[in-house]
């Protein structure tokens, strides 16, 4: 929230020229904010600090979260292997003994386990050692009174075994002491670097960053984003949202909200059946491949079936909800115009190009940068729409940012969700956000928008 | 005005540029009702079978169960949204408070802000509060995220109404809270109604949150049960009856828009989406 | 496996309610199962079926028992694969999942699942009858982790009709999977044949080849055909072998040059996929043993095996072979279950996994025996896909590694397999992507050949 705090002091330094006098706190103004404030806190600025947090985590499925503990597996044996453990100290640190002595037969008790099935065990066994665990088990199962369920014969030859391979413990101490006890031989360098190895859970990093700025992968996510945004807010929330304004400016009222409310319909749709409804006009035996086939044009599911056609498909589909927003807009710049001047001009005999590019034009260049503004922000940050779409396919073809983003962390084929690295790639379009937001606010005057309340009593 | 221009032809290209929207609505509602030949778009007999799932359970599921359930979630929603955005809201427009500026700018921000970025860091909260896979996290998650524009919105209409019915409130003696009570909240109705219409609206078109926050839970919702249609992969592709799914699925928003038509538009001016 | 004071306490509980229970006992037992399409809704209804078995046997020792199992299916992977990974970070995951045996490397070291080696015996019925070989794809770090639910095969099927329009004889058709997997007919031939179907218009453009339209462990057949190894088997570590996956890079954009395959034939619909394969609209296409229950039960596929050939995936190269890849699914019990329920949900799998009630599964769905005395329970010894299926491929599979990291290098030889076939990039720079990418993930833990 760092650049929060940037803005903070950029606003206070006007507030505090503007106002010597400072008036007197609301108290109900903290008491009608409050449940605002908690709510924005817990759903808002939290999650924003966390993702801030996990940017610099190698956090995953594998690491968990926030269960991090210490194991020793023979996978990590073999890693270390490969890095200089010796092969004795390996041997030492994987062996298993099991022997029933007094001590072994004290924790049993201890542990509730059937005093009979003890009892055959101390006289079958006593003084013997076996070195595994599988044998000692299926040689428990001959007893007589040797327990039906497995899980109860399973625990109770633990109480005789001695070993750290594969037991996951909670703190580093714990495992420090057992694998003493365990390898007396190996030294204590070699035992503290073998704790710290065996973290399981996620670790700091800045190596999300560092993929990031060096993968290729990158490049191509920032030009697809480049040209998704590009493309559907100057073709469509500007483009067409501008001559849609225009035009239904002209036209007689009925004609004007029947379109204005036609035009609306995208936006209120629900995501899920607008989907489908594009599904339907783009797909295989769908509405605009049978047209094409009629008119002999080549006709197959222009949704996946080809890049360019995918990518138009896509800024169509998000195109068509975010023009509504520019026709409301200009719309209403355009009711702003002084009717008289537009008389004027036709008596003067211009003609309609010209009064719009004279007259209309010039006028929107203040809602057509506001346009721009705002849509670039929720443009760069929305995927559900090709989610559920095109999905960034054919390959990953209109694969954007925010959508790889989510992928990475959240949802993907083999399940291997990465949420250190999703979240480092939803930083960087929280921070993206936040700047264009604060060159937003300067841009568009603030300080108006925020006057001083009136009175305050 | 303009009685010189020819407005005909503004028409015939107006209906150009909106054909494709125009023949999606229109195949959507006619699909509902008729069958096509195969490969055809015109359809050549009239059917309610595409409707059956009404009343028969057998064809998709429970689709009441579940439009009961996306019920739930909207009117939670408002149920979060609108009180709290309306006391915030007067407090913001009409109240001194510490770092009121830097509350209002964050609240811009807030509201330009793409939330949907912070699932990750959503889903953590919602584990660390136990919310995870309820739909009460999922009601929590969505309201919230729909504050900032709430409150913007409501500021908005508080700020519209004269400063002097505040004053003569004040003046006759009544505390604050009365006069924003008595006096305020009647003035500013139409906000607290658009508000609601836009809550309910986007709580039930909501599909991402329930289906990444509680994929679990009981409470499927409209939503998330029509797109696990579209995605078996069993079926075959029977557009028709996801469209009659969709259309059910979509009626309560048309007709809430037909109602508060004007009231909304003022407010999709200052929108979140898209 | 040590004794701690945790554990003592743990296990005094545990004998105190469960040994010594002859009071009424009951449990809620969860079954969450991916992949869980129509037919394979005996995922979780076998661990049902068990349930009413135990509570059974419970009686007749006199015991009282009531096990209420709540289920709950998901057809696609990637949203099953997050709920549980989330439900399990939030502490409610179920207590059984069913799921692909390769999340067992990294689930068992996040802490999620709990090794099923200490619940159950595997040197009793019906457990000692599972084929070892199942037994070791659910194996890693040294413990058995989960109980196989099934196995399959993942087959190259050929269009009996497009075959014979291009002049092959019966015996030519008959010896074609004996000829792949000699590795004498390769993947380079099926190209030729499929191109000339569509030459000579019995099929149409780019429908001559049609592989598996989203990602899946199949893509790692053709890294096989091309001669590459996915892990190491003396170290376990991961293996890229650059020539193998250039080769098969390769392979798709040849097919797709030569118009056999369309560049944007991954990420289409399944259900098209489907409907094509079972109308004969493809020359050749692979799949699983269990898309002939979807093509026969749901897509009016109806004389499989006078239409349909099937044979190995065939060799790319010398240095490869032909092949095919098990994906056996596996029960696993999770950490959330509590001790007590962790027992009987071992013992609810061991049940499931019985010859009778696993023949309902493999059957209805079209997956493999999981044992010698499954194949010999009349339902599945009748199924003549099964039996054919069994015999012809099930030998020549062989499973992908477990290993926690091969997530990392799957996503990134699919990224590349993708940016290759679209045309995005060159193969050479797809290949070198997934070198880099898989390095900077794994470092030392992988070997780059």
């Amino acid at each position: 929230m760092s650049s929060s705090a940037d803005l903070n002091t950029g606003v206070a330094r006007k507030s505090r020229r503007s106002d010597r006098r400072r008036p007197r706190i609301s108290g109900l103004g903290l008491a009608l904010l409050a449940p605002a404030l908690f709510l924005l806190s817990l759903f808002f600025f939290a999650p924003v600090i966390l993702t801030g947090v996990f940017a610099f985590t190698d956090l995953s499925t594998s690491t968990g979260i926030g269960r991090g503990q210490y194991v020793v597996t023979p996978n990590l044996l073999r890693q270390l292997g490969d890095q200089g453990l010796t092969e004795d100290d390996a041997t030492a640190i994987a062996s298993v003994s099991i022997s029933i002595d007094e001590a072994g037969i004290a924790r049993a008790t201890e542990g509730g386990v059937d005093p009979d099935f003890l009892s055959e065990i101390e006289d079958r066994f006593a003084g013997e050692s076996f070195d595994d665990p599988r044998a000692f088990s299926r040689e428990l199962r001959g007893l007589p009174n040797a327990p039906r369920r497995p899980r109860e014969l399973t625990q109770t030859a633990e109480y005789f075994e001695t070993s750290v391979l594969n037991t996951r413990f909670d703190n580093p101490e714990a495992l420090t002491a057992q694998l003493a006890d365990v390898a007396p031989d190996v030294s204590s360098d070699t035992i503290a670097w073998i704790v710290d190895r065996s973290y399981t859970g996620a670790r700091f990093t800045t190596a999300n960053f560092e993929r990031l700025a060096t993968q290729k992968e990158t490049l191509r996510l920032i030009g697809n984003t480049a040209l998704y945004v590009a493309a559907t807010l100057g073709l469509f929330n500007v483009g067409l949202g501008l001559f849609l304004a225009i035009v239904l400016f002209y036209t007689p009222k009925p004609v004007t909200s029947f379109y204005s409310t036609l035009w609306l319909l995208p936006r209120i749709t629900p995501l899920v059946l607008y989907a489908i409804m594009w599904k339907w006009f783009t797909w295989e035996d769908g509405f605009l491949p049978i047209i094409a086939d009629q008119l002999g044009l080549p006709s197959f599911n222009y949704m996946k079936g080809s890049v360019v056609t995918a990518w138009m498909t896509m800024i169509s589909l998000n195109g068509f909800i975010g023009a509504s927003f520019g026709l409301i807009l200009f719309s209403g710049a355009l009711r702003a115009i002084p009717m008289q001047q537009l008389w004027a001009s036709e008596v003067d005999g211009a003609n309609r190009w010209q009064q719009v590019r004279r007259i209309i034009l010039p006028q929107m260049r203040w809602p057509i940068l506001f346009v721009t503004s705002y849509q670039t922000l929720s443009l760069l940050s929305s995927y559900e729409q090709i989610w559920l779409t095109t999905n960034g396919g054919p390959g990953r073809t209109t694969t954007v940012w925010a959508l790889e983003a989510f992928t990475t962390a959240l949802s993907n084929y083999t399940g291997n969700l990465q949420y250190g690295l999703g979240a480092a790639m939803a930083l960087v379009l929280v921070v993206v956000g936040l700047v264009l937001s604060i060159i937003y606010l300067r841009l568009f005057k603030f300080s108006e928008l925020v006057s001083r309340p009136k009175i305050e009593l | 005005m303009t009685k010189n221009f020819a407005i005909f032809p503004l028409i015939v290209l107006l209906t150009l540029v909106s054909l494709p929207i125009a023949v999606m609505y229109g195949f959507l509602i006619l699909d509902t009702f008729t069958d096509a030949p195969p490969g055809e778009l015109w359809p050549d007999r009239f059917t309610l079978a595409h409707w059956r799932f009404l009343w028969d359970p057998s064809v998709v599921g429970n689709v009441w169960k579940a439009a009961g359930n996306s019920l739930i979630l909207a009117v939670s929603i408002i149920v979060i949204v609108v009180p709290i955005s309306s006391l915030a809201g007067y407090a913001v427009s009409r109240l001194n408070l510490p770092f009121r500026r830097f509350f209002l700018a964050g609240i811009m921000v807030m509201h330009a802000f793409p939330a949907v970025t912070l699932l990750i860091g959503v889903f953590f909260v919602l584990k660390f509060t136990g919310l995870y896979n309820t739909m009460i996290g999922v009601i929590l998650v969505k309201g919230s995220l729909m504050l900032p524009f709430g409150i913007w919105i409501m500021k908005g209409f508080y700020d519209a109404v004269p400063w002097e019915i505040e004053m003569a409130g004040v003046q006759d003696g009544a505390s604050r809270l009365t006069v924003f009570r008595r006096l305020i909240l009647p003035q500013v109705k139409p906000g607290l109604v658009a508000l609601s219409v836009f809550a309910f609206l986007d709580g039930w078109g909501e599909y991402l949150l329930p289906r990444i926050l509680a994929p679990g839970s009981d409470m499927e919702v409209l939503s998330v049960f029509l797109n696990e249609l579209v995605q078996a992969d069993q079926l075959g592709y029977d557009f028709n009856l996801f469209k009659s799914v969709g259309v059910f699925y979509t009626l309560p928003v048309i007709i809430l828009f037909v109602l508060f038509q004007n009231r909304l538009m003022n407010i999709f001016g200052g929108g979140t989406k898209g | 496996m040590t004794f701690t004071a945790t554990r003592t306490a743990l296990t005094a509980a545990l004998l105190s309610s469960v040994a010594f229970g002859a009071a009424a006992e009951d449990y809620t037992i969860t079954v969450w199962a991916g992949g869980s399409g129509d037919n394979a809704t005996y995922r979780w209804e076998a661990i049902e079926m068990a349930a009413d078995l135990m509570e059974r046997e419970a009686a007749v020792r006199g015991e009282e028992l009531t096990i209420t199992v709540e289920s709950q299916a998901w057809t696609g992977w990637d949203d099953f694969k997050q709920a549980f990974t989330l439900a399990s970070e939030a502490d409610n995951a179920p207590d059984i999942i069913v799921s692909g045996h390769e999340d067992i490397g990294p689930w068992s070291e996040a802490g999620l699942i709990v090794p099923i080696e200490d619940y159950v015996f595997f040197d009793s019925y019906p457990l000692n009858t599972i084929y070892p070989n199942l037994i070791d794809v659910a194996t890693f770090n040294g413990q058995i982790w989960g109980i196989p639910q099934d196995a399959e095969a993942r087959v190259m099927y050929w269009s009996i009709p497009a075959l014979e329009a291009i002049g092959w004889s019966a015996d030519e058709i008959d010896s074609l999977p004996d000829r792949i997997a000699s590795g004498e007919f390769t993947l380079y031939d099926m190209l030729d044949a499929v191109k000339k179907m569509q030459d000579a218009g019995v099929l149409e453009a780019n429908m001559g080849f049609a592989p598996r339209v989203s990602n899946g462990p199949d893509y790692w057949q053709f890294y096989q055909s091309f001669g590459g190894e996915m892990a190491d088997e003396e170290s376990g570590k991961l293996v890229v072998d650059t020539e193998a996956l250039k080769g098969t890079y390769q392979f798709f954009v040849d097919a797709t040059e030569m118009g056999v395959v369309s560049g944007t034939h991954l990420g289409s619909e399944w259900d098209v996929w489907h409907q094509n394969a079972a109308s004969g609209n493809y020359g050749a296409w692979h799949g699983g043993t269990w898309h002939y229950a979807q093509w026969t039960n749901q897509f009016g596929l109806e004389d499989f095996f006078n239409t349909v050939q099937y044979s190995l995936i065939p060799a790319g190269n010398d240095a490869g072979r032909a092949n095919s890849i098990t994906h056996p699914l596996v029960y696993l019990v999770t950490s959330a279950a509590s001790e007590d329920e962790a027992v009987i949900a071992a013992e609810l799998i061991a049940k499931a996994s019985t010859p009778e009630i696993n023949a309902l599964h493999a059957v209805k769905s079209a997956h493999l025996a999981i044992s010698e005395d499954e194949t010999t329970v009349p339902l599945y010894a009748e199924n003549r896909w099964l039996a054919a299926a069994s015999e012809r491929l099930a030998p020549s599979t062989n499973a992908i590694p477990n290993n926690s990291d091969f997530g990392v290098y799957w996503t990134a030889m699919f990224d590349g397999l993708e940016a290759a076939w679209t045309g995005v990039s060159s193969v050479d720079d797809a290949v070198a992507e997934v070198e880099t990418t898989v390095k900077q993930a794994l470092g030392d833990d992988v070997i780059i050949r």
